[in-house]
């Protein structure tokens, strides 16, 4: 049977949990065709600034177009490459230093097409999706973040 | 009255909302985004160099753009997710 996909909620408020990560890998224990897990976490970073150290960022996001962008990128990959599961999770709200704010993860009956759609993913939603990034300094001084 | 009234709404995000000084601005009679910018860079001179795009009804356009009436058009900062 033909699955019909909808777009889903990426958003998380606040960091991704390690135990929400484990809990969705045991999710796929019962699913017996695949053969290869990809995963890519993003993680805050305590970057030097002037003035200071990041102690955290804080993210938002233009939700309902992110989500439309999001679900276009989702069928693209799913068209291009032979997933069994696609699951992308971003956070919104603060999260400091050392927390997960990005949690892709790809599975496939192979290995390549797990590991291959995976790095595609995370480029594609750092270049796509309307979301923004504020780095929050010790001093309580704030500065845009630009993806490279 | 009378005229027929061509409104929409503009969201701003991030840098731009912060320059802005609001992250939401209801306008009327702009027929397209080269206009809509000189409007804004005219009233809100902080955001001229600013890097921003502009987005009509949660599509990225290139270039002048005809604004819908009721279009839901926004202003894009780089983008920094992930």
């Amino acid at each position: 049977m033909e699955k019909q996909r909808k777009p889903k909620n990426i958003f998380v408020e606040g960091p991704i949990s390690p135990e929400k990560i484990a809990q969705s890998i045991a999710n796929h224990s019962s699913k017996t065709d695949i053969g290869g897990h990809s995963i890519f976490l993003g993680q805050v970073r305590a970057d030097e600034k002037e003035g200071g150290k990041v102690r955290a960022i804080a993210y938002s996001a233009y939700e309902e177009m992110a989500l439309e962008k999001a679900f276009e990128i989702r069928e693209e990959i799913f068209a291009k490459y032979p997933l069994t599961c696609m699951h992308i999770y971003h956070s919104l709200g603060e999260v400091k230093v050392g927390e997960i704010c990005l949690f892709v993860f790809t599975s496939s009956k192979h290995r390549k097409a797990a590991i291959e759609s995976c790095e595609e993913l995370v480029e594609r939603i750092k270049k796509e999706l309307p979301v923004w990034g504020q780095e929050l300094v010790d001093n309580e001084k704030a500065v845009w973040k630009e993806n490279q | 009255m009378g005229s027929v009234e061509h409104k929409f709404k503009v969201l701003a995000f991030g840098m731009i909302a912060e320059k802005l000084k609001t992250s939401e601005l209801e306008l009327e009679g702009i027929p397209s985004t080269e206009v809509l910018k000189g409007y804004l860079f005219q009233q809100y001179p902080e955001i001229k160099d600013t890097k921003f795009s502009i987005s009509v009804n949660r599509k990225q356009v290139k270039g002048d753009s005809p604004i819908p009436n009721e279009a839901e058009v926004a202003l894009l900062p780089p983008f920094s997710g992930g």
